[in-house]
């Protein structure tokens, strides 16, 4: 509907002549002009076509139009239909006109003055004509805010899939920094509810080291509008803290004003994880070519002595006690010798592995803390159940072996017993076989916090002596021959036992002796 | 000795290990010529009857498996033996007979040189 469509003026009166004379005074508005000889034809027109004005004549046989506007009025519809009534002007149809002063009803008395009918009759009909386009306007309006309603909510939806879809914890706050929403992976991770880290109930899930930082960092984003990036553990539901890349940014209406603030939080513990290992490793490599470089140094002229020393326990000029100082000389300088092979040795000695007796190796190992033994006054108590061969480097699996019967010593200061258990079996009922090492000790003991931490690089439970390297060393030879290192560690009465297991799979058929003398080359 | 006294040439850049590893050798009974570089061992071999060349691994210049290499291609039957102060054998170690430490001791060095000896 726009301004120029034409409006039906609908003219109600018995007398044809009558409707002519207002046909040919209302023709010159350009409207369409509708007759009607009777009150009833005429709401039958009514109900069929969109009427701007009736113009009516108040008396006509059969309904008066007094009648018939009421009937008009009481439908919904045509409350609002203007009405002209046509009429002898008496008092007491004013008074009745006055009833309807309410709606746009107008009177015009007999003889009609052309001019004034024009007029009155223009006027309603461009009051209806405006209220057409409003009424137009207005359902526009109110489809296009249906339209925008349902794409608001498909643009919910979909925010809400993307969010719980991604892998980040996300959050969202109003421009005080107060959180009213996060995703689910953040319930999931955290084990909360809304109400419990809703505005700043998250605080309580920040590691207190961190909590203080993390704060002013983001109340100075909620303060200058920047936004803010931060790495901090975050408490997962267990208790148990990892490290996050935490994002938010600022979002802002058409006006740049800040409506709220979105953040995320990527876990990004294994990087860091990935990161510390590589550093350890370059650490430990450095350390590996710090200990060729001195064992080149300390071996060079510790042959020398050696040799020097060998040619004087028999040398001609030299009397017995000489002699015997100079063996004893030798005796100790073997133990140098030995000591060199063994510890400066945490190297790959040879380019492939070879068939290696595990109980060989454990024997070497046991042999190079004999003194330990003797001193803490440990018990040993040896049981190889197997003397297959694996394929393996034979310096690795000593310095496991080393490793963990040097801890077991080391918990058991004051004496206590050590078990070494050696046996073909598999992991879990399956393939493949493999041996099994346990080094069982009745020392002090592991407890729950340590447990967890355990195999982490630089941990360590010996305050001065321990590198907190060992056992992370330990695991990481064993996971290379797909192996699995694993303890128990039970409180019993009068004491505890601690129980390090390897498994080590693929044992060979046979044991061929000799073979690892040969493979051995030093 | 009804057989004749075998000839180990002993390389080592370092003089002091060079002189005692010669009179342990000496001492088991062998003849000792010495060289204190590889271009000298490869120059006595050249002039001199030599039954095994026992040689130290790290030395200025050619390495021990550099010289084995070489003896290897003019002397395909003469044994080589390199003793080393490193823990790390190198990856072209094969060209000698034996690698072995320098810290197995003197009795150990003179039954292995035994060894390859009766093995030619």
């Amino acid at each position: 509907m726009n301004a120029h469509d034409k409006v039906n003026i609908l003219m109600v009166d018995d007398q044809p002549a009558k409707l002519l004379s207002y046909e040919a005074i209302l023709g010159e508005l350009g409207e369409n002009l509708i007759k009607a000889l009777s009150g009833r034809e005429a709401l039958e027109i009514l109900l069929k076509t969109d009427v701007a004005v009736v113009l009516m004549d108040v008396s006509m046989p059969e309904m008066d139009g007094f009648e018939m506007a009421e009937i008009i009025r009481q439908h919904p519809r045509f409350q609002k239909t203007a009405i002209i009534f046509i009429s002898a002007v008496h008092l007491t149809e004013l008074d009745r006109l006055k009833g309807y002063q309410r709606g746009a009803v107008d009177y015009i008395s007999v003889p009609v003055v052309p001019e004034v009918l024009r007029a009155k009759v223009s006027v309603f009909a461009e009051l209806h004509r405006k209220r057409r386009e409003l009424e137009a306007l207005n359902r526009d309006l109110e489809a296009r805010v249906l339209e925008r309603t349902e794409e608001l909510q498909e643009s919910e939806t979909q925010f809400r899939t993307l969010a719980n879809s991604i892998p980040q914890l996300a959050w969202m706050a109003n421009p005080a920094g107060d959180v009213f929403w996060y995703n689910q992976r953040w319930y999931d991770y955290t084990g909360t509810t809304l109400e419990e880290v809703q505005g700043s109930g998250w605080h309580k899930l920040h590691h207190p080291e961190h909590v203080t930082r993390v704060l002013q960092g983001l109340e100075h984003s909620w303060r200058t509008g920047a936004s803010w990036e931060d790495t901090f553990p975050l408490r997962r539901h267990d208790g148990e803290y990892c490290w996050f890349l935490s994002r938010a940014v600022p979002i802002s209406d058409s006006h740049g004003k800040i409506t709220r603030w979105f953040g995320t939080c990527t876990d990004i513990s294994r990087q860091m994880a990935a990161e510390e290992a590589l550093r350890k490793n370059e650490r430990l490599a450095a350390m590996g070519r710090v200990a060729g470089i001195i064992a080149h140094e300390i071996n060079n002229p510790l042959e020398a002595i050696t040799n020097a020393f060998y040619l004087l326990e028999s040398h001609p000029s030299l009397d017995e006690e000489a002699r015997a100082l100079a063996r004893m000389a030798s005796e100790e300088l073997a133990r140098i010798s030995h000591i060199t092979r063994q510890s400066l040795s945490f190297y790959r000695e040879s380019q492939q592995a070879v068939p290696v007796s595990v109980a060989t190796v454990l024997d070497d190992v046991l042999e190079l803390q004999a003194r330990h033994f003797r001193i803490s006054g440990v018990e040993l108590d040896k049981a190889y159940k197997s003397n297959r061969m694996i394929l393996a480097y034979p310096a690795e699996l000593k310095q496991v072996f080393l490793n963990l019967v040097g801890n077991a010593l080391q918990a058991m200061p004051a004496g206590g017993k050590l078990r070494v258990t050696v046996r073909e079996t598999s992991e879990r009922g399956q393939l493949p076989r493999g041996i099994r090492v346990s080094v069982c000790d009745t020392g002090s003991g592991i407890s729950p916090q340590d447990a967890k931490r355990l195999f982490e690089p630089f941990f360590t439970t010996k305050s001065v002596k321990g590198t907190g390297l060992g056992l992370w060393i330990s695991k990481g030879i064993v996971q290379k021959y797909d192996g699995t290192i694993k303890f128990r560690s039970l409180k019993l009465t009068g004491g505890s036992a601690t129980c390090f297991c390897v498994f080590i799979p693929g044992a060979m058929a046979v044991q061929p002796p000799g073979t690892l003398a040969m493979a051995k080359v030093m | 000795m009804a057989e004749a006294v075998a000839i180990i040439l002993c390389v080592d850049d370092e003089p002091n290990s060079l002189i005692l590893r010669k009179l342990v050798l000496q001492k088991a009974g062998y003849e000792v010529v010495t060289a204190s570089s590889a271009a000298q061992a490869l120059d006595l071999l050249g002039s001199q009857k030599v039954d095994l060349v026992l040689s130290d691994q790290l030395m200025p210049g050619q390495t021990g498996t550099q010289l084995a290499q070489q003896i290897k291609t003019n002397w395909p039957k003469l044994p080589v033996i390199l003793i080393s102060g490193v823990n790390e054998i190198p990856p072209d170690a094969s060209f000698a007979d034996l690698f072995m430490s320098k810290v197995e001791g003197p009795q150990a060095m003179c039954q292995k040189i035994s060894d390859v000896l009766k093995a030619r």
